[in-house]
């Protein structure tokens, strides 16, 4: 799951001045569209990203996409320091840094107006970092890459943050793929209740859902959360027939001890229907966009994947519980 | 025979040995040929042209020294070296004394050049042309016309003989020179007896069919020299050329050495740029086939012949001089093969063994001739499709992808025959022909339409010179209304339009009175039978190919101006930009104006990203310009066309064009291929690009177009990812994309290579159209490659 926010940086499809609908509609709050995605489904998909998300991972790989609020964002490769952010701001908000790479500093808790620097900005160095679309809308910006999932047997998946978050919209997105003929897939944490889970049923061809780590506990610590609710929702699909993919992404230090590998291996295995599970590898990646929301990254001193050798240990403990391994 | 039992077939150590001997001598200009040719113009002063030129290429073929290399299975080139640089005196020699002092040390395409050859070339060869080569009609009748223009067209074909052309190889095949010969014999015969025509009208038609009577027998003797040249050491060879001297090709090695045998004396008659072997796997396989069936060769000694061939296609390479080097850099020289492909019978696809032994081939020599093309279309067997690109995935940009789907219905549209649509080939890079009967001048001029935008903005100045060059439509302050400026946008392009075409009439003219090409001719259909040279329209088609350069930059230029100089509604006034101001900015080549730049980068969307009604405006200009040339008529009496694609002149045809509203600087590139997007500016991926693409007007298109795509190579790490690539080829057919061609390489190597070029002779990269050495393309070019956007996946 990679989010380039650059993608958007050019006149692409998600400018942020799309039409809006009546203001009854039902929207979407969007922070990418990602076509020509590889690695979230079968086939060529395009993957969009809804923001919020009730888990707040330490490695997250789309750490925007954690807050619902929409927020300005701050690309400096496209500054000219000309500054007329900073005299727009009606709050203040916004202070120059000479001498530094990332040139203008926002202070997020006095930025609340309606992205006056946003307008002001010549060279859309500020942007917001979402877009709000009815799910017709969103439709009509999905089904411009039909042609290369009919070929390629992909389709759209629902990713995030949370798509459940925004649970309503993503299930009336669903539905309008599914009577559109398009394959549907949803990354879930799974984070959610049973109801919305029935609801999503009928309109999700394939759960990509995580398994992070075993012991509740440790699952707190980094997530947030107890993994009670998940390993519940997992055994739910499990038995309504859903088509799922489990995956365990690979963080260091924190996911990839044997025990916690073997732990949901065993789990997996136990699952009524066959699953098989996906160990993700680390990507270095994310630390950008930490830099972009000035935050620190708590694993910055991994710069690379986890050796292929690492990798290939952990799928055997997997390979071990008879589970098959992807 | 299936291609099963090509899986895991290495090249032979022959084949090695080979490849390595192929790139290591160095490339030095030549002037025995040019020696040989005025020597027999010497001995036929008064003769007619065609007659001439038929005396001069059999002197040449009976008295060129010939050379075997060791190892070699296919033998024959034009030259004794390797990759020599071939003065052609009949077409034009002014440029070389012009650059004879620095052809050895220019940053494009450089040649050693010996003492005594330069001695030779001004003592013996330039006194004699000077004042008579199609180089210096064209400038003493045309130039000053031509000068005029430049600026937004560039007239192609000035001191060359005519390429891009597919011969009718099946029928060289079929009758080889002896069968061709008879044939222009009996036609004479006919001729004599008949009293009808008129008498100017009969001598013409005499000397051209004695004339290709005169190259037959030269070539028969030349490939009789290569078998007396090959009897005491490899009598193999002697006996393959001793029969092809006699006969037609029987087996598969005597055809693989008579195809190559043709396209050295197709090169020495004209040296010209591309002249294309096409359907290689069709007109070859019932040779292989025969051979196979009765047991007499086996796939792998095949392979290995096919091999040799490969390697000999590297063997020629054409001169230019340095601007043209710049034009078309890294010796494409367009020896295009094209397999598969839908049969006559429009519903079964012609892959075969052979075409997947072309595949290997590509995979075992990798060089960068032959040009590969692939031909894919809603038929094409899935298995061929993977196997293409796992071919592509090797990185030698090779096989490129047409699309039959979208290109029949365009060759219908100008004309062509649906059965002779069917087979169409690939001549050059990207040039679209028909095999045999088809002399399509697909490069008769290139139309910067960048410029003409340029010069419409400033009332038809030249933002860089200040000279007025264009029209005097007004400025960019003038027009009141977007609808204004396109009005005159309209008005200066079809100035330039109406001047073009008849200096293109006069160059195609002159073509045919001073190089008739009778060798040529008798190998198209149709001429000997009708008594016409090709140059002269003996062919069936008689096209003639404009390339307007370039739809991304005026799209994105027109779609800056449009919603931020003048549609401004839903725009906040504060980003609207002053007419006045952007004019100021363009003519600084942005200057000053670094804020005004990036909004026009930014604040406007660009070609490349799936924005309809941005795409819509390049589409609308492209077939502007396809459509103003259906009102016209060829000096050989065929339509003209358009194309879309630059070949590498996108970065010496920028360096005429001031500033853009695109945000472009002055003198930078225009986007590269012809219908990519301006690199960097495709920020919305692939699948994005294609659509946008997809909305130019292909039906219209029907000379060619590019597409570059840069992919890196972890794509095509194994089946699975490679499948998804797959779909990616399959989409593009069905979106009517009529070519695209692939880069597969790390940007890290494209740098490395720059710093070491030593280390990576062998790196071989798609330029426009075709394959070139990375080190041997200049500094500007590279950089401009390694700019180019590269999708992940």
């Amino acid at each position: 799951m990679t989010c380039d926010t650059e993608a958007t940086a050019i006149g692409g499809a998600t400018e942020e001045t799309a039409p809006l609908g009546a203001p009854s509609e039902l929207r979407g709050r969007v922070f990418d569209i990602k076509r020509f995605a590889l690695h979230d489904g079968p086939g060529i998909r395009t993957t969009v990203f809804l923001k919020g998300c009730p888990l707040a991972c330490t490695w997250c790989q789309n750490p925007e996409g954690i807050p619902l609020k929409k927020m300005v964002v701050y690309h400096p490769e496209q500054c000219i320091r000309c500054e007329q952010c900073v005299t727009a701001c009606p709050n203040g908000a916004i202070t120059t840094r000479p001498g530094e790479r990332r040139f203008i500093h926002i202070d997020r808790t006095r930025c609340d107006c309606d992205g006056t620097c946003i307008e002001a900005c010549p060279t859309r160095a500020l942007r917001w970092d979402s877009t709000e679309y009815t799910a017709e809308q969103l439709l009509r910006e999905v089904e411009r890459d039909e042609v290369f999932y009919r070929n390629s047997g992909g389709g759209v998946t629902l990713s995030g943050g949370e798509p459940l978050s925004q649970a309503p919209f993503a299930r009336k997105l669903l539905e309008l793929c599914k009577a559109a003929g398009l394959h549907t897939a949803i990354e879930t944490t799974l984070q959610t209740t049973p109801t919305v889970l029935t609801g999503m049923l009928p309109v999700v061809d394939l759960f990509l859902t995580d398994i992070k780590l075993w012991d509740p506990e440790q699952h707190r610590r980094y997530t947030g959360v107890d993994n009670g609710i998940i390993l519940e929702n997992v055994r739910f699909l499990a038995g309504k027939g859903a088509h799922m993919l489990v995956r365990v992404p690979l963080i260091p230090e924190t996911t990839t001890s044997r025990e916690n590998i073997a732990a949901i291996a065993r789990f997996v295995g136990a699952l009524p229907g066959g699953h098989a599970l996906e160990l993700i590898n680390f990507n270095p990646l994310a630390a950008g966009k930490y830099e972009m929301l000035e935050r620190p990254y708590p694993y910055a001193r991994y710069t690379s994947p986890l050796p292929e050798e690492d990798v290939e240990e952990l799928r055997c403990l997997v390979r071990a519980e008879g589970v098959t391994v992807i | 025979m299936t291609h099963e039992m090509l899986r895991g077939l290495a090249p032979t150590d022959r084949i090695e040995r080979l490849k390595q001997a192929a790139r290591s001598e160095e490339r030095y200009l030549s002037v025995e040929q040019a020696l040989l040719i005025t020597e027999s113009y010497r001995q036929h002063p008064g003769a007619p042209r065609v007659l001439q030129r038929a005396h001069a290429l059999a002197h040449a073929l009976r008295n060129i020294a010939i050379r075997i290399d060791r190892d070699e299975l296919i033998v024959g080139n034009r030259t004794s070296g390797i990759r020599s640089g071939v003065v052609s005196p009949e077409a034009g020699i002014a440029w070389i004394e012009d650059e004879l002092e620095t052809i050895a040390s220019r940053p494009q395409d450089p040649f050693q050049v010996r003492q005594e050859d330069a001695d030779l070339f001004l003592r013996e060869i330039l006194p004699l042309w000077r004042g008579r080569t199609l180089e210096d009609a064209v400038a003493d009748r045309i130039g000053a016309e031509i000068g005029e223009i430049k600026s937004v067209v560039k007239i192609n074909q000035t001191d060359h003989a005519q390429g891009h052309i597919c011969p009718d190889v099946a029928r060289w095949l079929e009758l080889g020179p002896a069968g061709i010969r008879e044939e222009a014999l009996s036609r004479l015969q006919g001729l004599e007896q008949e009293t009808r025509s008129e008498r100017s009208t009969r001598d013409a038609e005499e000397a051209f069919l004695h004339a290709v009577v005169i190259s037959m027998e030269g070539a028969i003797e030349f490939i009789r020299r290569y078998a007396r040249e090959a009897e005491a050491d490899v009598p193999m060879i002697a006996a393959v050329c001793r029969a092809l001297a006699e006969r037609p090709a029987e087996t598969f090695h005597e055809a693989l050495q008579s195809t190559w045998f043709l396209f050295v004396i197709l090169q020495m008659e004209s040296n010209a740029s591309s002249f294309s072997p096409g359907r290689a796997d069709q007109y070859l396989y019932p040779y292989l086939e025969r051979d196979l069936q009765a047991g007499s060769l086996t796939v792998e000694a095949a392979q290995e012949l096919l091999d040799a061939l490969w390697i000999k296609f590297n063997q020629i390479v054409y001169m230019r001089n340095a601007g043209s080097a710049e034009y078309f850099a890294g010796f494409p020289i367009g020896f295009n093969v094209a397999i598969g492909g839908m049969h006559a019978d429009a519903e079964t696809d012609a892959a075969n063994l052979l075409s997947w032994m072309i595949l290997k081939a590509q995979e075992h020599v990798g060089f960068s001739q032959p040009n590969l093309t692939a031909r894919l279309w809603k038929g094409s067997p899935r298995e061929f499709v993977e196997e293409c690109a796992r071919v592509i995935g090797l990185g030698s940009g090779m096989p490129q992808i047409v699309n039959d789907d979208s290109i029949i219905p365009a060759l219908q549209e100008i004309g062509i025959a649906p059965e002779d649509a069917r087979d169409y080939v690939v001549v050059g890079c990207v040039e679209i022909s028909t095999p045999g009967n088809n002399l399509g001048w697909s490069d008769a001029a290139m139309f910067n339409l960048v410029k003409a935008l340029e010069l419409t903005l400033n009332d038809g100045v030249c933002m860089l010179t200040g000279k007025q060059v264009g029209l005097s439509t007004g400025t960019l302050e003038d027009y009141r209304t977007f609808e204004d400026l396109l009005a005159a946008y309209r008005r200066q392009v079809d100035h330039f339009i109406d001047r073009m075409i008849p200096l293109c009439d006069a160059v195609d003219r002159m073509h045919a009175e001073f190089l008739p090409s009778p060798f040529l001719s008798g190998v198209i259909r149709d001429c000997v039978a009708r008594g016409i040279d090709v140059t002269a329209g003996g062919a069936r088609y008689n096209l003639s190919g404009i390339q307007a350069i370039q739809v991304a930059n005026v799209a994105d230029s027109l779609a800056a101006l449009k919603a931020l100089v003048f549609d401004v509604d839903g725009t906040e006034g504060k980003n609207r930009v002053e007419r006045g101001e952007l004019l100021s900015a363009l003519r600084s080549g942005f200057e000053g104006f670094e804020v005004l730049r990036r909004m026009l980068i930014y604040r406007a969307p660009k070609y490349g990203n799936d924005v309809e009604w941005v795409d819509r405006l390049g589409a609308h200009w492209a077939d502007h310009v396809a459509q103003r040339l259906r009102e016209f008529t060829n000096a050989r009496g065929g339509p003209y066309q358009m194309g879309l694609y630059t070949v590498s002149a996108h970065v010496p045809m920028g360096k005429n064009v001031a500033a853009t509203p695109d945000g472009r600087r002055h003198r930078e590139p225009l986007a590269d291929g012809g219908v990519s997007a301006m690199y960097g500016r495709d920020t919305s991926g692939p699948t994005a690009l294609l659509q946008s693409v997809a909305r130019l007007p292909f039906r219209h298109a029907a000379n060619g177009t590019l597409l570059n795509m840069k992919f890196l190579p972890r794509t095509f790490a194994n089946r699975e990812e490679r499948s998804k690539f797959v779909a990616l080829l399959l989409a593009l057919i069905d979106l009517g994309i009529h070519h695209a061609q692939f880069n597969v390489v790390n940007r890290e190597t494209l740098l490395e290579a720059q710093e070491h070029p030593e280390e990576h002779e062998n790196l071989t990269i798609r330029v426009a159209g075709y394959t070139a050495y990375f080190v041997e393309l200049s500094p500007d070019l590279q950089n401009e490659i390694i700019k180019r956007t590269a999708y992940d996946m």
